[in-house]
């Protein structure tokens, strides 16, 4: 069960959260409460999984090697990575025995939290008030995108949409071409993801003052538009708004990613002062130019960036990606290797040295190198993942052996479907996404 | 009426750039009492008409309900000070170099043997040992090497930053977390703790990151720049997916799924589309996606994007207006939901800023303050909080150790 991988008690041990989240807000919300010691049950559902397809060709990627196996809702890499240290059972809540049991495991539990669309948890009477009624300081966060109040509170969002009504998209992608060729992001995801934790962790806290719980009222939109908070007081200052940067910076030159030597290798170099801009010249070994009036001073290099960044092109081109940042920052210029989230994070000698990385043995999935917690803690200094659960994997231990229901209910609530752990047909993300004849067909049968 | 979030907590800031100043400005904007500690003498702009703007609006973004106390740490009597002011303080918010907090005398092992409840926040580029630690950085080059750069843009063209100072506000999200984190483990347990927050690190372990890197690790599968709208990754079908010209802007989709595509046919007002036998399987559709396209972007340049947007809720379809800024500020949800907050700043004006991140229903929130000007708090906290003299106050100025605003 928890904490098998001997784990040290960390500040937010003795915590109970449920987790009622799918994509990524919620899931990572989870993870990092995991990460700080708090126990996190996901609750699922066999009716309903975020989990890939139940069925995906052999050779899909993202499972072991290729392989979808058995069960391949239990092998799904972006599922077992944003799972990490998680407990999973799995409750119908559409059901009303479904949601009673949810509400007897609220009872033993601090917080409850979800990224559902607004009014899901209504609609399965789990509403804020209706788990007050049981648990009175419960701390309950609903997020989804817009928020629990105003005109979209109901509208569907993801990140992408967020980060277009925000601001974010205007600002990205390159100047001189149309933003319709934008990459897609998912950011805003993120965002709310930690704002959630910080939230949570601030009620507990109150909680432990007043007595008392909360509802978190929590925006994705909202959480986001802080980050570009300066943007729009910039916006508001000068009357106009920011217009597309790419990588350049109205106040460094050069300021941009320049061609490496080897196939799609860059490297970021930020030149942040004209001291700065002597000291790269030395670098590279062209002092003339330091002196030269179209770089000599910031307003100069600013002018004249094309032609500065042709001339650091050419230079760069010559070497790795790494032999330019680690000269380059020996001379106390900004610079950095442009890494791919693959191989290259993996192999960065930075994050190695600081043990970003650790096998996590998933008894389904294998073991795989997962990116450990995102922050460490001095008296806590190693943190153990815990492999994401399998679907209900924990259904017994939570629902028996927490909660305290006798082997027969439990047996009747897996004869109801209520519980399982095989995903019904159509239980999918790419599916019908509910299973529509609930209880009459199951993917195993 | 009930207590503020955060009345009980105060905060001492240390800090500079910017996933230090907004881990510092969460805390504040939920109540804290954060002292934040200023040069005296402010720093030098070698241009200063460079770019002021944007420097302007970052200060009094990144500073608000802050109160200001200048030091100057480089003489004796500012770092006798800063220590009696850490000692009364729950947290502390650092940012500097590793190895600086300890040489200014209010390193964690000091503290935390007279103040066991202390936590500690310390928010630097790469964390506090590792190779890299004393690297110098900026939002481009940090950005460069989280992993998040490598597929942003085109595949033919050079990698891209995203827009604004992205990695840096969320390591400051992230912080504040782990902060408010330690700071409910001291309500629980009594005890506090130093947390090392890599802001590499922090961006390198988004949900997007390690959402990626997991099929590297699982079948070695590299998640490359492509072309917008080529590829059928995550369970989605490539067409309607992502930024979009329309009539008067652009507006951006993200459906899911082959059980949106319903949906869509409804969104544009062609259900017929349904029974095309080019567009009858998930396959079809992928094969034809050019000429989906062009229906699509047939019907989007027909209307606005708040048309769309509505089209796109009444279809249930995630999609929504690209706005820009002022833009988003004047839109009609975040009005109704009065989110922005009218702040008056003696020097700069009365301006809208964004608010705060979520609502507590139990914990309403003081009206906001905006950024202090320099050593304004000067006075009320050393004679205040530390209790000094009038006279020791009076010394501690014509020494230039501090400075009253």
């Amino acid at each position: 069960m928890v904490n098998s991988s001997g784990n040290k008690p960390g500040p937010l041990s003795g915590v109970r959260a449920l987790e009622l989240a799918e994509i990524w807000a919620g899931p990572f919300c989870g993870s990092l409460l995991a990460d700080m010691g708090a126990e996190v049950i996901k609750v699922e559902a066999i009716q309903r999984i975020a989990r890939g397809p139940i069925r995906p060709r052999p050779g899909t990627s993202g499972y072991p090697d290729g392989e979808p196996g058995e069960r391949p809702w239990n092998r799904n890499a972006n599922f077992n990575v944003l799972s990490r240290s998680k407990q999973g059972i799995t409750l119908d809540l559409t059901t009303s025995d479904g949601a009673e049991t949810f509400k007897e495991l609220v009872n033993v539990s601090d917080v409850v939290f979800t990224n559902y669309a607004f009014g899901v948890m209504d609609k399965f009477g789990l509403g804020y008030e209706e788990l007050r009624k049981v648990k009175p300081d419960i701390i309950a966060l609903f997020t989804p995108g817009y928020g629990n109040t105003g005109p979209y509170r109901t509208f569907r969002s993801m990140g992408m949409v967020i980060d277009a009504i925000t601001g974010h998209t205007a600002l990205r992608g390159y100047p001189d071409m149309e933003i319709s060729r934008n990459s897609l992001v998912h950011h805003p995801d993120a965002v709310a993801g930690a704002t959630a934790v910080f939230s949570i962790c601030l009620a507990i806290h109150n909680r432990a003052r007043t007595g008392k719980g909360q509802f978190i009222d929590l925006s994705q939109a909202e959480a986001f538009m802080p980050h570009l908070g300066e943007v729009y007081l910039e916006h508001s200052l000068v009357g106009t708004p920011r217009s597309r940067r790419g990588n350049r910076h109205p106040a460094m030159a050069p300021h941009g990613t320049y061609p490496c030597a080897g196939d799609d290798e860059w490297v970021a170099v930020s030149v942040q002062s004209d001291e700065q801009w002597r000291e790269m010249c030395q670098a590279m070994q062209m002092p003339q130019l330091a002196y030269h009036p179209d770089f000599e001073t910031l307003p100069a290099r600013l002018r004249n960036q094309d032609e500065l960044d042709l001339i650091i092109s050419r230079w760069t081109r010559e070497m790795s990606r790494y032999q330019v940042a680690n000269l380059l920052q020996e001379y106390g210029i900004a610079t950095g290797p442009v890494l791919d989230c693959g191989g290259d994070t993996y192999d960065n000698p930075h994050l190695q040295d600081r043990g970003y990385f650790q096998a996590v043995d998933h008894p389904d999935a294998g073991v795989h190198l997962l990116s450990g917690p995102i922050w460490r803690m001095h008296n806590r200094p190693e943190v153990r993942h815990e492999p994401a659960p399998g679907l209900g994997q924990h259904n017994q231990d939570v629902l028996g052996d927490l909660m305290g229901l006798r082997h027969s209910r439990l047996a009747e609530l897996e004869a109801t479907r209520i519980t399982g752990t095989v995903p019904l047909d159509g239980a999918d993300m790419g599916g019908v996404r509910r299973a529509r004849e609930r209880g009459l067909s199951s993917s195993d049968s | 009426m009930p207590q503020v979030a955060l009345d009980n907590v105060r905060v001492l800031e240390l800090t500079d750039g910017i996933a230090g100043p907004y881990c510092a400005k969460m805390l504040a904007d939920f109540g804290a009492e954060v002292i934040s500690i200023d040069h005296p003498i402010p720093i030098a702009q070698p241009y200063p008409e460079i770019n002021e703007a944007e420097r302007k609006a970052r200060q009094l973004h990144l500073n608000t309900n802050r109160k200001s106390l200048t030091l100057d740490l480089e003489l004796e009597r500012g770092r006798d000070v800063l220590l009696d002011l850490a000692l009364h303080c729950d947290i502390i918010v650092e940012s500097m170099r590793p190895g600086m907090v300890e040489g200014l005398g209010i390193g964690y092992e000091k503290l935390s043997q007279s103040r066991p409840d202390i936590v500690m926040t310390s928010v630097t580029p790469f964390g506090q040992d590792g190779p890299y630690n004393q690297w110098n950085y900026t939002e481009l080059t940090l950005f460069a090497m989280t992993g998040a750069m490598h597929r942003e843009g085109l595949p033919n063209r050079y990698p891209l930053k995203y827009g604004g100072e992205i990695a840096q506000y969320f390591a400051g999200t992230t912080a504040a977390a782990a902060t408010m984190g330690a700071l409910a483990g001291v309500a629980l347990t009594g005890v506090g703790d130093w947390i090392d927050i890599s802001i590499l690190e922090a961006m390198a372990g988004h949900p997007h990151q390690i959402g990626r890197r997991a099929p590297f690790a699982y079948s070695g599968e590299n998640d490359l720049r492509i072309e917008p709208r080529t590829s059928a990754a995550g369970g989605r079908e490539p067409y309607a997916v992502g930024t979009f010209r329309c009539k008067d802007g652009y507006v951006s989709f993200l459906p899911l799924g082959p059980r949106m595509w319903p949906n869509i046919a409804q969104m544009i007002g062609q259900p017929e589309l349904r029974e095309d036998p080019r567009f009858l399987s998930t396959e079809d559709r992928s094969e034809n996606r050019l000429e989906l396209e062009v229906i699509f972007q047939d019907w989007l340049d027909q209307h606005t994007r708040m048309e769309v947007f509505d089209a796109a809720q009444k279809a249930g379809i995630p999609g929504g207006p690209v706005l820009e800024a002022l833009e988003a500020a004047d839109n009609e949800h975040f009005r109704e939901r009065d989110y922005f907050q009218v702040i008056e700043h003696p020097e700069h004006g009365t301006h809208s800023y964004t608010g705060l991140p979520f609502r507590l229903s139990e914990a309403p929130i003081s009206p906001p303050s905006p950024a202090p000007l320099l050593g304004q708090h000067s006075r009320e906290v050393l004679t205040g909080l530390l209790n000094m003299s009038e006279q020791d106050l009076d010394s501690l100025v014509e020494s230039g150790v501090t400075s009253l605003g």
